[in-house]
This record gives structure tokens, C-alpha cells and sequence, in this order.
């Protein structure tokens, strides 16, 4: 049956059911966990592939969100003369949405696809059959590392993507728009919590996406077909699925935590 | 606890498979299949292509289930195994896939040492000589550094060879193990396979088409057609033991028991001729 062919009112039903499937590996990933204790290394070559790697495009884009963000601030606080809120309302916007979801969809996009694209084709190859036949759990040894990665990575990722976005802020905002430099610091301390903008704005958030995305990809990557059409499609899956359960679970964790 | 495939019984059947029923995507792969895989020969399995060679492999090991019947392998039922139980016993099994399965991010040398670093805790030094030497035997030693994607289908297929025999277990099952090599590599992996058989004790199960080659290596060979073993025996009499089905296989008969079409319908109302064409 070709995957992308419509399928009418079963597009509920498999989606509910894929959901089911997603959750059930999740358990299976979680009570691996204990047995992956055995490749730390693989999953710190797995955090340098998906954390590292990924620094570059985070840190540009951060730069550029922040920047975005200044320009457009400044313009609209201008009218009202509150100019010298901008860095403060950069500092909450970037803390408790853009910093988390941002960092989060470009995860998807850099890491996640390549976790399922890896999976994939390691299954088409038959790699997995033979981990198993060799007596090598590939839950523990493939999948666990790469969860467990994404997991550690997407905070520590999300917080170098507010500082990047801060400091693209106040490139415009103090550099170029001539903002006072002690205003723009003092005014985004005073207003900005540790508890609930960077706990749980930048970490809760972050964490919680990560795991997402993660589980997603690996999922993905391990139901995918093993074909080169099967594994091109779960790709595409893992981008659209981890899209809309970050915006989703974005939504419901900030009703709880504001 | 299940133990690793060892050679421990007397029993001189080491799988035994009895009833196997398997039905894939409503075609039966397998009827009620009986088979005995003798301990401590090399064991030819052959049959047309699709006839489920590769499945019955995949059956033994427990990598998929049947829908019915026993495999007994050493005594105990593969499909009533746990997962460590099965586990356990693949440590003592080596397993040569068709299309090798090497692992991409590793080179030759990791590959084969792979199966090593996750079950022992040897010295890196013993892990390096035994590596060496099963490289050595597939006449690969020197090609040690290169990575799966610079090496040709039948080198990759030698360094499958040397990662499935580097924990000389009891039981090697080769899948294809003669596709892509030229002559001098297929009579140096006919010699392993037999010396490996011979010095160890190893029970071999191979799946092949190459008559030739089971001629020199195989004690015993299966035809297997039609989900049934048709015809089982020596492999230099079984090729002349007058059934229709041998006479076919080993003939390169187009006519006889085993279709060469897979099964459609009437090939002039396809074309369109005598009918609307589907």
C-alpha cells in the first residue's frame, strides 16, 4: 500500500493508533535504559551527532530570532515611548516561548531527521536484524543512546540559543538603535524569574521537547519501512508529527505553568 | 536459562523442526514443514526462489515467528523462548545475512570485533589477534581499515563471513554465502566452511543455489518447494534421484513441479488479447 495514498476516515484511527505505538515504544525505551547504562559511549558520540553538530545552526538562528525581535519591538514600543522595555520583553518572549519552540523545531529538523534517516536505513540494511542475531539489543544500543542524547542535548541547546538571541537583541537594540545599555540589562533583570521563565520556560520546556522529538525520531526511524520510499516518508513524518506535538504540548504546558 | 548452542547432547539432531506452518500476506510459505538439521555436518538448504529458505533461517533463530509447529534447536523450542533465553542461545549462533548487514559506521576491523566487545571483556590485544586472524582466513587481513561502503559484494560478504565465525560458535547459518564471489574467493570460503566444520565441530546450515559448490561442501542437502521438503539426501545422488522435482531443479528445467511464473492470470486477456486487459 503506498503511505502517502489517502485514506479517508482511517486517517483517525491510524493516527490514534500510531500514537498508541509511539507510547508503547516509549516504555520500551524507558525500561531499556538500565541496559544502555553499558553503551555510555555510544550515547556521547550520539549527544556530540545531534548537540554538538547542531550548535551552528542554533547559535545563527538565535542570533537572528533575537535580532528579529529587537527590530520589531523597538518599532512598536516606540509609539508608545517605552522603548527601553525592549530587552525585557525580548528577554520574556525568547525565555518562555521562542527560545524552547524554536530550539525544539530546528532539533526536529537538524537532529531528528537524521536520528530516523540513520534508523531507517539501518534497518533497510538489515543492520538491526544483525545486532539481534549477534545477541546486541538494538533497543538499548540503538535507540536508548539516541533518545537519551536528545534528551541532554535540546536544554543545553535551548539555553545557548536565548543567550545567542539576547545577544542578538542587544546588538540592535544598544548597538545600533542606540538603547541605553544599562536600561536594556536592568530592566530584563528585574522582571525576569529564575523559577518561571528559566526553570520553567528555557528547561521544563526544553526537556520536555526534546524528549518529544526524540522519541519521534527514534520511532520513526524504527517502524519506518525498509524501503528507500518507507524511510524518505518517515523522515517527513518525523518533521511533521515532532511540528505539531511541540506546538501542541507548548500550548498545555504553558496554560499549567503560567 | 536457555544456554549458547554447545555441542552437549549426544542427540545427533541438533534443530529439529516439526509441523512448521507460516503464512505470509495469505501465501502459505511453509505446510506443516518437517526438517532435521543433523548436529556437527553441513546442511544444504535449497529450493526455487521465494520458497521461504531465508524464512525457515529466520524461523530457527527466532527472528520471526510461525504461525504453527515446533523448532527445536538443542533440545529447546524457539518459539516458547523469552528474549534472553533467545539471546543466550544466538551468542552461540553465527549468522551470514544475504546482503551481508555490515555495520556502516564501523570499519572491517570494528565489524568483526563487534560481536567480541559486546560479550567478553577480553584484552584489546586478543581481541586485535582473533580479529586479525579471521580476517587472515577470509583473506581480508589487509583490507582491516577500510569502511563497509569501500568494499566490493564479495569482499563485504567475506568480512560478514569472518564477523559471523569470530566467536566460533556451534552453529553458523550462511545465507547466500557464494553470491558475488569470483572463483578463487568461493573455493576459499568452501575450504573455511569445511575446515571450520571439520576442526570445530560445527553444525552449518547453508541456503544456496549453487549445485556445484553444495557438491564439494554438503553432507546433506533439503529441496524445499511448494511449504514442503520434497526431496533430502546426499548432495552427489540426490541431484539423480529420479523425482520429478530434483529432475526440474538441478536441470534448469523451465517445464516441471516447480513454476517458473509466479502465479497471475491469463497472460493473452493481459496483453489484451481475447479480453479487456487488467
Amino acid at each position: 500500500m503506498n503511505p502517502r495514498a489517502p485514506q479517508g476516515n482511517n486517517v483517525v484511527t491510524q493516527s490514534l493508533a500510531q500514537i498508541g505505538n509511539c507510547g508503547l515504544f516509549l516504555l520500551t525505551l524507558l525500561a531499556a535504559i538500565p541496559r544502555s547504562f553499558r553503551y555510555v559511549r555510544e550515547t556521547i558520540r550520539q549527544l556530540w551527532f545531534v548537540g554538538a553538530m547542531s550548535l551552528t545552526i542554533i547559535m545563527v538562528c538565535g542570533l537572528f530570532v533575537g535580532m528579529v525581535l529587537m527590530l520589531q519591538l523597538y518599532h512598536v514600543l516606540s509609539i508608545f515611548g517605552g522603548t527601553s522595555a525592549s530587552g525585557m520583553v525580548v528577554a520574556l518572549s525568547v525565555y518562555r516561548e521562542l527560545g524552547p519552540v524554536v530550539t525544539a523545531l530546528l532539533f526536529a529538523g537538524r537532529a531528528g531527521t537524521s536520528i530516523t534517516a540513520e534508523i531507517g536505513l539501518m534497518r533497510a540494511t538489515d543492520q538491526i536484524d544483525a545486532m539481534e542475531m549477534m545477541a546486541v539489543d538494538p533497543i538499548a544500543y540503538v535507540a536508548t543512546p539516541r533518545f537519551l542524547a536528545g534528551l541532554i542535548a535540546m536544554p543545553l541547546l535551548c539555553c545557548v540559543f536565548c543567550a545567542m538571541a539576547i545577544f542578538g537583541g542587544h546588538l540592535i537594540g544598544v548597538s545600533w538603535l542606540g538603547i541605553d545599555n544599562g536600561t536594556f540589562w536592568s530592566n530584563m533583570t528585574a522582571v525576569v524569574e529564575v523559577h518561571t521563565d528559566i526553570v520553567n520556560g528555557v528547561l521544563f520546556k526544553s526537556l520536555a521537547f526534546g524528549a518529544v522529538v526524540s522519541l519521534i525520531a527514534v520511532y520513526q526511524g524504527f517502524t519506518t519501512p525498509p524501503t528507500s520510499e518507507g524511510v524518505a516518508y518517515a523522515t517527513t513524518r518525523t518533521v511533521v508529527a515532532s511540528s505539531i506535538a511541540i506546538l501542541a504540548l507548548d500550548f498545555v504546558l504553558t496554560a499549567f505553568l503560567m | 536459562m536457555t544456554e549458547p548452542v554447545r555441542a552437549t547432547s549426544d542427540d545427533s539432531t541438533l534443530v529439529r523442526v516439526r509441523g512448521l506452518t507460516t503464512v505470509l500476506n495469505g501465501k502459505t510459505i511453509f505446510d506443516r514443514l518437517d526438517m532435521d538439521i543433523p548436529r556437527g555436518k553441513i546442511t544444504a538448504i535449497m529450493g526455487p526462489s521465494g520458497t521461504g529458505k531465508t524464512t525457515l533461517l529466520k524461523h530457527m533463530t527466532g527472528q520471526m515467528r510461525a504461525d504453527a509447529g515446533e523448532i527445536l534447536v538443542n533440545g529447546k523450542n524457539v518459539p516458547d523462548m523469552s528474549r534472553e533465553a533467545l539471546y543466550k542461545m544466538r551468542e552461540g549462533i553465527g549468522y551470514l545475512f544475504q546482503n551481508s548487514a555490515l555495520l556502516t559506521d564501523f570499519d572491517v576491523f570494528e565489524n568483526v570485533a563487534f560481536p567480541l566487545r559486546q560479550h567478553t571483556k577480553l584484552p584489546e590485544v586478543l581481541i586485535r589477534n582473533l580479529v586479525l586472524l579471521k580476517l587472515q582466513a577470509v583473506g581480508l587481513r589487509g583490507a582491516a581499515r577500510l569502511l563497509p561502503n569501500e568494499l566490493s559484494g564479495g569482499m563485504a560478504r567475506r568480512v560478514a563471513l569472518a564477523r559471523a565465525i569470530v566467536f566460533d560458535p556451534m552453529l553458523i547459518m550462511y545465507d547466500e554465502p557464494f553470491v558475488g564471489l569470483d572463483p578463487v574467493a568461493l573455493n576459499q570460503v568452501l575450504k573455511l566452511i569445511r575446515t571450520l566444520n571439520q576442526t570445530l565441530g560445527i553444525t552449518s546450515v547453508l541456503v544456496a543455489h549453487e549445485l556445484d559448490a553444495i557438491k564439494q561442501v554438503a553432507d546433506h542437502v533439503f529441496l524445499i518447494a511448494n511449504g514442503k521438503v520434497v526431496a533430502q539426501g546426499d548432495p552427489k545422488t540426490i541431484a539423480n534421484d529420479g523425482s520429478a522435482w530434483t529432475r526440474q531443479f538441478f536441470g534448469g528445467e523451465a517445464d516441471g513441479p516447480v513454476p517458473f511464473q509466479y502465479p497471475a492470470g491469463d497472460y493473452a486477456q493481459a496483453l489484451g488479447f481475447g479480453g479487456a486487459a487488467k
